[in-house]
């Protein structure tokens, strides 16, 4: 039911001469049954609307026929009715009627067309069309929240798969830059040592020669030259102090190596459950360690972290909160600059504050950061998730996050989360 | 900087005369992976190595250099940087790129800017980047005493252009572009199918081809790939909406695109396409020893034989006439 022409019930309405005592005989019609009142209307205009119950007020009295019975309805009827145009939307035709409407209800509403009658609207249907309407409209309201909620999961799933690709990027150049050069050195070493051997080979020949009873000067003569060469050749293209750097490099790359693999499970601990005893300070870390490929070419990093009690909570989670700071600091910063990472604990809560020097955040964005998709940056570099993201997780672990910032200085976040109680 | 990793001069390696060796820079922010590569080369190239591009760029204004080959990921400036610069400063030396992770922008800005001659990943493998590393010096070192010669002038005639396209707004947008800024100078072919497009490329001469990955239900990269192959002389550029690392590595490797231009197509970047393209096309043209530059890895992962023997049929007819 969308407007109110479909409520209209077409009955003939009064004119305002007929007299009070045929009104009543028309309420006892079975065809009347239905009407709470009767319309009066002259020249299509409608001047009022009479009601039974009325009417039957008047009727009923002592006398009230004899008395009254003949007196045209106009001097009886209620010249100030409800008026609903047949155009008029369900919600607002029934907003104008429960505001106007007098209680006990004892009338029904006009519904007019251009000023003129056009039908009866019962104040029921109204009610019970609103009902329909409203039953309508809650399940498609509670569609597009399930929707909204798939679609925000979606998007929780998106960032997290958007960040995982940068840091997988970032991760990627990192080990493979050692892995290059272990690589390469492990082959040259390889190289050397088939050359080592074969001259290996060629000293136990010229020992044995040596040995023989029947040693053949010639045939020693070549050898030696022979290991001559090879030993010349070799230090051509290995030098001793070269090779041996080639391998310490070769170990100082593993080791990286081992760190980066170390700090990426630590990092992204799957563990989706709370888990107690966390020192913040090993998330700041190890999150470092992923952010570094950002980090390093532009921005120093300075830590300042104190000594802190373990805090429960979802350390992968804790470490995309970090990140995503650390990601919005480094952007932040045009051309260099410095971040600033103190963590400290009252007592109460374990602080972590990441201070930047980058462009700051201007007064009239502050109150938007933390909303969903608001970014500053261009299409496809952010999604303007970061921070709700951020926020979401800081209160689902009962802390929160605070901000202060000054264009052209530069922004600080603190983050702060509730100590484990002890148990 | 360059001192530093410099281990000490030993007395002149017996074998070579070090002023007769190709010489290679290899710039990376990692001095280890210096160390390890000029271990790897000393024994046959004279190795300039610096952590640095600003002293690369000073290296290359001061000397002769056969073979740049630079990491991406650098603090003080990009390896895309580095190669656009060098393009400027030392256009015969051959640009490569060793790196362990790119972003596909680091990618095409290799390509558009930096026209790289081989995209090395890291880790890599020995054999592999000498024999890579090797041919590109080789190729500057044969093309050091050719382009010396002038460049004769060039004949004036129309030059045909191919577009490989599925869409027949773009057919439309890129016939108007090229009348627009350069009437009457090319000749513009459209086809929408590999089929049509091998078809004008048996009866036409063709300067530049720009195409899509995919047209229609074709993938075009193997037709991308062996043309390079077969028809050095003819540029191509690619224009598609179509982004993955890997393919364009393989098309830098295999195919020595000479642009990557994404959809939507932008008016003013395909017109300075197809204009360096044809100065490209041109250049090898008249001194073919120059498509030495662009020569390519031998295709891989061609499963269509058949595309490989009609392009390289229309190869052997093309050198008869
Ligand atoms: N440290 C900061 N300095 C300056 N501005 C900031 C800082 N952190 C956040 N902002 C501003 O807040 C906006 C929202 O940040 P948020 O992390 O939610 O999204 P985003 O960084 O734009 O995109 P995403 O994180 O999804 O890639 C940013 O676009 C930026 O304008
Ligand atoms: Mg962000």
């Amino acid at each position: 039911m969308e407007n109110i022409a479909e409520l209209s019930i077409a009955v003939e309405p009064l004119t305002s001469d007929i007299t009070i005592a045929d009104v009543g005989d028309l309420f006892l019609q079975p065809a009347y049954d239905r009407f709470l009142s009767l319309p009066v209307v002259r020249d299509g205009e409608p001047l009022g609307v009479i009601s039974r119950y009325h009417v039957q007020r008047i009727l009923m009295g002592r006398y009230g026929r004899e008395l009254q019975g003949a007196k045209a309805v106009k001097h009886f009827m209620n010249n100030s009715p409800l008026l609903v145009s047949v155009d008029r939307p369900v919600e607002e035709a029934s907003h104008h009627i429960t505001r106007n409407i007098a209680f006990p209800i004892t009338e029904d509403f006009i519904i007019t067309d251009g000023g003129n009658y056009h039908g009866v609207g019962f104040v029921i249907n109204l009610l019970r069309g609103l009902e329909d309407k409203l039953i309508t409209k809650n399940k498609s309201l509670a569609q597009s929240f399930s929707q909204l909620q798939a679609s925000q999961s979606q998007l929780v799933q998106s960032e997290k798969m958007a960040s995982l690709g940068q840091m997988v990027a970032g991760v990627a150049h990192e080990i493979n830059t050692p892995l290059g050069y272990v690589h390469n050195n492990v082959e040259m070493a390889r190289a050397a040592y088939d050359q080592l051997a074969t001259l290996n080979e060629k000293y136990e020949q010229l020992i044995s020669m040596l040995q023989s009873p029947d040693l053949d000067e010639r045939a020693m003569q070549t050898q030696f030259s022979e290991i001559q060469e090879m030993r010349e050749e070799f230090s051509n293209t290995f030098q001793h102090d070269e090779m041996r750097g080639l391998f310490s490099d070769t170990l100082y790359g593993l080791g990286q190596i081992s760190d980066i693999v170390s700090n990426l499970k630590n990092f992204s601990r799957l563990d989706q459950a709370m888990v107690s005893n966390i020192d913040l300070n090993q998330c700041v870390d190890s999150t470092l360690v992923i952010a570094n490929n950002l980090i390093k070419h532009k921005v120093e990093v300075i830590r300042d972290l104190g000594v802190l009690p373990k805090v429960r909570c979802a350390p992968s989670q804790i470490n995309q909160v970090l990140l995503n700071l650390i990601t919005n600091a480094v952007h932040a910063i045009e051309d260099r600059g410095r971040i600033m990472i103190s963590t400290f604990s009252d007592g109460q809560f374990v602080h972590i504050i990441i201070r930047d020097s980058g462009k700051g955040i201007p007064a009239e964005n502050l109150s938007k950061i933390f909303d969903p998709f608001f970014t500053t940056k261009p299409i496809g570099e952010g999604t303007g998730l970061g921070l709700s993201i951020t926020f979401k997780i800081i209160r689902d672990h009962q802390g929160y996050i605070r901000v202060k910032s000054r264009v052209g200085k530069g922004t600080a976040f603190c983050v702060s989360l509730p100590i484990a109680e002890q148990p | 900087m360059i001192d530093m990793i410099t281990p000490p001069v030993k007395p002149a390696r017996p074998m070579q005369n070090a002023d007769l060796r190709p010489t290679l820079l290899f710039v990376d922010d990692e001095e280890r992976i210096l160390r390890s590569l000029r271990m790897l080369f000393a024994a046959n190239f004279r190795v300039l190595v610096t952590t640095d591009g600003h002293e690369a760029l000073e290296i290359l204004k001061r000397e002769k250099v056969h073979a740049l080959i630079s990491d991406q990921r650098m603090p003080l400036m990009s390896g895309v940087d580095l190669l656009r610069q060098a393009r400027d400063i030392a256009p015969d030396t051959m640009r490569l790129l060793l790196t362990g992770y790119s972003d596909i922008e680091a990618i095409i800005g290799s390509i558009n800017d930096g026209e790289v001659f081989r995209y090395i990943n890291k880790p890599w493998n020995a054999d592999e980047i000498r024999a890579i590393v090797g041919e590109a010096a080789n190729i500057a070192m044969s093309l050091g005493q050719m382009l010396a010669k002038p460049l004769e002038q060039s004949a004036k005639e129309i030059r045909g252009i191919l577009l490989v396209d599925d869409s027949a707004e773009i057919a439309n947008n890129l016939r108007e572009y090229i009348d627009d800024s350069f009437p009457g100078a090319f000749h513009l072919e459209w086809a929408n199918t590999l089929n049509d497009a091998m078809a004008f490329l048996e009866t036409r001469k063709l300067s530049v081809i720009i195409s899509d990955i995919n047209v229609g239900r074709d993938d075009m990269t193997p037709f991308i790939k062996t043309l390079k192959h077969f028809h050095p002389h003819i540029v191509t550029i690619v224009l598609t909406n179509f982004r993955d690392t890997s393919l364009l590595v393989e098309l830098i490797n295999q195919g020595q695109i000479h642009r990557f231009l994404p959809k939507p197509m932008r008016k003013s970047m395909v017109l300075r396409g197809i204009q360096s393209g044809m100065v490209l096309a041109d250049e090898i043209r008249l001194r073919p020893a120059a498509k030495q530059r662009h020569k390519v890895e031998t295709p891989k992962n061609i499963p269509d034989a058949g595309i490989i023997s009609r392009i390289r049929g229309l190869f052997r007819s093309a050198s008869k006439s």
